[in-house]
């Protein structure tokens, strides 16, 4: 990144309009967690002036929103330098890009160099390429594949049956039970 | 770590079955005590209805009070074969831990064991928080290695979606835990909480031999989990370990009431459990153990036939997942143990009787597996408690429906003067043999307390457990009749047809909310007082044998007020718990972390509310994460055009102009989410929604870390 330069004169837009973009860049640098002041003015200021060549190509669109355009660009350009070999697409870059910068720890480790293509660290280049790669854990797939209860009543009866033939005891309970009934029901008859 | 699991045994190994010989003895007993009971009790009701003669009503009263009476029973010799066996002075042959050696506890675990934790538009911070407190406790035992944490997300409100992924992140980030905790999303919710389960089985269970189950609410302890490891390594033939979770963190009276009982008469309930149900215990769907290779080849869950409530997906999946690990020749056990297990309850009675309303249906379903091939006999059993449980309900109030109906019949009636003298002592039998059953166990477990001090040493505390006992039991008295009553239209309501919808479960409570308290126990209060009219008309005698219930119905809603207050007795030293005493660490860290949380810098409600979307849309780190979790999809034209007229209303109305699926809609689009944090930066404030503008000037102001909003503030291990 150039050394500072706080000449800043847009032959295009409004001052206010210039006043509201400087003010959405600093809250929008914040949100990068970058506590730096200084290099965040700088990237505020270098933004700026990019936007103002911008907004002299393309006056319709208003001078904060091509900052924030300008600031992406930037970014795209920084992440795509430091993932430059990973086989990303340029979506995966810039989501994936942002998140492993904050995982390196990169706002407090390296706030000076947060943008600066020129500048790249190679310990913060390995760290924000490390925290992109984790992942997992690997797929295994296995089948679950429900299996069929049988709830037909039949199959009770049958498993009922089948338990009076494994233990006989219960045929002669039950036999008894039905005997003991039978001639209880006669004996109230005959009362 | 391994990553495959060794070939778990195809046909089950007998080591962690209880030997046929003890489990037969041990249930003999168990049902002829109960049937001993039931059948007691049902011939002195018999000799007191029969003397007016057989009618209807008297037939139907009969029929009413054997199931009734046989779940008294169960409970009643449950409770006392526990409280004998805590005070056995032999340890328990088929105590799972005495098969454990010495070196057994020394040795390393090389198993591998994924822990994972289901959710569904859960506390964010609690669910992430108890995660923390486990993982720490776990690291302690030197095991960690051979643990990985999946939470599985099913959240469709999208506020939480994103909070999980933030909290998941700065997690991992402060554990460094990268590669051991990982979070799933699943787009579309199939089958709720088992299909949850199983996608997670389908998708890494092969990388591990067991799965230990959370519940959003659940915490354990690292010792405890290492130990229900080594018991599944040393018992091949157990399928499943249940632990026994005890209630805690609870803020209301209510909850501190559950918990206290819980603690009180909990752990002799779980013994004598555990003596009847040997190998076919039950499993209750979280804080257990479960070998995984069976449980993914032999109890992925078919639907129901028919459609809902009574059929289709099945709810209460976890006693059929037990049914299912039997019915393959796999223990399933329940390993009674008195910490390092703990959940949540709900905070206030309607909490309660939501959850028991999706717990009901769910037991209802089991009608049709009663009767299904193939099952262990005990698993029916089981079956038919949890259909009981729900069902006793009702029967206990068609038994006072009737009852009123006998004692209104005029000269036959259940107050004829005369009867009395012509069913001699058989009356006052039944009486005093039903308050055997019912309070008997509670004296025993409190005398037991008493003498032993199980729970606390010094006198003071056993004496205030006393106190607690006694004022227990007059809250849950009040309780009862109140319960039956939702509990019966529950059942009646899912036998008409209608189903229960899934929300998530709240386990805290912001306050007494008055308005919903009288609109749920106004209709209770009604059919008490109108009741007690018809009482009093009948008779005083009779006025007075149903007033306990009538006074409960009565009293409803004051009760319901004072039970989900915060005067929860403990300035008194009422319904104290060892847990609250002296809390286990693991239970510190999660309270000291939550206790950081809640003291953090908080928005302003409006902000608060909807954090995940704010921090979505305007922080870079959250898009980042967001839109790297997303699997990215082709859309169609029209597809595009929709999404992006949602995404223009999404920032010039604010989140509340959309619907939730609307919402959810543009939140799974991944370019849709990126442009929505570049437009909202680029936009003039006068094209925003006044939501947006407040956002956007506060949001810098509320966190020095995007993701640490959710989380206690630690250093990065």
């Amino acid at each position: 990144m150039d050394a500072l330069n706080i000449q800043f004169a847009p032959a295009t837009g409004t001052e206010d309009e210039w006043n509201e973009a400087y003010a959405r860049l600093a809250d929008y640098f914040r949100s990068y967690r970058l506590h730096n002041r200084i290099r965040r003015t700088q990237l505020i200021l270098e933004t700026l002036q990019r936007a103002a060549k911008a907004h002299q190509a393309e006056p319709a669109k208003k001078p904060t929103a091509h900052a924030i355009e300008q600031a992406r660009l930037l970014l795209h350009t920084w992440l795509g330098k430091i993932y430059a070999d990973m086989h990303m697409t340029e979506a995966q870059i810039e989501a994936s890009g942002r998140l492993g910068f904050h995982l390196a720890g990169g706002p407090d480790r390296w706030p000076s160099f947060f943008l600066d293509t020129k500048n790249l660290p190679a310990d913060m280049t390995e760290a924000m390429r490390l925290a992109v790669r984790t992942s997992g854990p690997r797929l295994n797939v296995s089948k679950m594949t429900p299996r069929d209860i049988d709830l037909g009543l039949t199959h009770t009866a049958e498993d009922t049956i089948g338990r009076f033939e494994k233990h006989p005891w219960i045929r002669y309970i039950a036999l008894a039970a039905f005997v003991a009934l039978v001639i209880s029901y006669v004996f109230r008859l005959l009362k | 770590m391994s990553l495959t699991a060794p070939p778990a045994p195809l046909s089950a190994s007998s080591q962690g079955m209880p030997p046929k010989r003890i489990a037969r003895t041990r249930r003999v007993t168990f049902f002829v005590l109960t049937w001993l009971g039931t059948l007691l009790g049902t011939w002195l009701s018999f000799v007191y209805l029969s003397a007016n003669g057989w009618r209807w009503a008297e037939i139907l009263l009969l029929l009413c009070f054997i199931p009734l009476y046989y779940q008294l029973n169960t409970g009643f010799w449950t409770a006392l074969i526990g409280v004998w066996l805590q005070n056995r002075p032999d340890n328990d042959a088929l105590d799972l831990w005495g098969t454990l050696t010495a070196d057994d506890q020394a040795a390393d675990i090389t198993a591998t064991t994924a822990i994972i934790i289901p959710v569904y538009n859960e506390d964010v911070t609690r669910v992430w928080e108890g995660l923390r407190a486990t993982y720490e406790s776990l690291a302690k035992t030197q095991q960690l290695d051979q643990f990985d944490f999946f939470v599985l997300s099913d959240s469709d409100d999208t506020n939480k979606w994103i909070e999980e992924q933030s909290a998941w992140i700065e997690l991992c980030r402060q554990l460094n835990a990268f590669g051991r905790i990982f979070y799933r999303k699943r787009r579309k919710p199939i089958n709720r909480k088992s299909g949850n389960v199983s996608d997670f089985c389908r998708r890494w269970g092969k990388r591990y031999r067991y799965m230990i189950v959370f519940d959003a609410d659940s915490l354990m302890s690292g010792a405890l989990m290492v130990g229900l490891v080594r018991l599944m390594e040393k018992n091949a033939g157990i399928g499943i370990i249940q632990t026994f979770p005890k209630q805690i963190c609870s803020e209301t009276l209510l909850g501190r009431l559950m918990q206290f009982a819980q603690s009180l008469y909990g752990p002799a309930f779980m013994a004598g459990l555990n003596y009847w149900q040997n190998g076919e215990a039950n499993f209750w769907g979280h804080n257990a153990i479960l070998r995984l290779d069976p449980f993914i080849k032999e109890c992925a869950l078919p639907p129901l036939p028919a459609t809902v409530p009574f059929g289709g997906h099945i709810l209460s999946h976890d006693f059929v997942e037990a049914a299912l690990m039997r019915k393959a020749g796999y223990a399933v056990r329940l390993l009674p143990t008195n910490r390092g297990s703990y959940e949540e309850g709900p905070p206030t009675m309607i909490d309660m009787l939501k959850r028991d309303r999706r717990w009901c249906q769910g037991n209802m379903q089991h009608f049709w597996l009663l009767f299904a091939k193939g099952w262990h006999p005990m698993s029916r059993i089981n079956f038919a408690h949890g259909v009981l449980s729900y069902v006793s309900s009702p029967l206990w109030f068609a038994f006072l429906v009737l009852s009123t109906y006998l004692a209104a019949l005029p000269g036959k009636g259940i107050l004829d003067p005369d009867l009395a003298k012509r069913v001699g002592i058989a009356e006052q039998l039944l009486l005093g043999l039903t308050a055997m059953f019912i309070f008997l166990p509670k004296v025993v477990i409190v005398m037991d307390e008493m003498l032993t001090g199980r729970l606390f040493k010094p006198a003071k505390l056993r004496f205030m457990t006393l106190i607690g006992s006694l004022a227990d039991t007059i809250l849950f008295t009040l309780m009862a009749p109140v319960m039956m009553w939702f509990h019966s239209r529950f059942v009646m309501k899912i036998i008409l047809g209608q189903g229960v919808s899934w929300i998530a479960q709240r386990r805290k409570v912001g306050g007494v909310d008055w308005r919903e308290i009288i609109l749920t126990f106004g209709s209770v209060t009604l059919v008490g007082a109108v009741w007690a009219v018809i009482a009093w008309y009948i008779g005083f005698q009779f006025f007075v044998w149903i007033a306990p219930i009538l006074i409960s119905l009565i009293l409803a809603i004051p009760v319901a007020i004072l039970l989900s207050g915060r005067s929860t007795g403990l300035r008194f030293g009422l319904f104290l718990t060892p847990e609250e005493l002296e809390p286990p660490t693991v239970l510190s860290t999660l309270e000291d972390n939550l206790a950081d949380v809640n003291s953090r810098h908080e928005l302003q409600p409006e902000l608060e509310r909807s954090y995940g979307l704010v921090q979505v849309c305007l922080d870079p780190y959250v898009n980042g994460l967001h839109v790297s979790l997303l699997r990215r999809r082709r859309s169609t034209g029209d597809s595009r055009e929709y999404l992006d007229d949602l995404a223009n209303r999404f920032l010039k109305q604010g989140p509340t102009a959309l619907k939730k699926t609307e919402i959810n809609a543009i939140m799974n689009d991944t370019d849709i989410v990126t442009s929505l944090h570049y437009r909202l930066w680029s936009a003039a404030e006068t094209d925003l929604a006044a939501f947006w503008r407040m956002a956007m000037k506060q949001y810098n102001l509320s966190a020095t870390n995007p993701f640490t909003h959710l989380l206690a503030k630690k250093a990065v291990a």
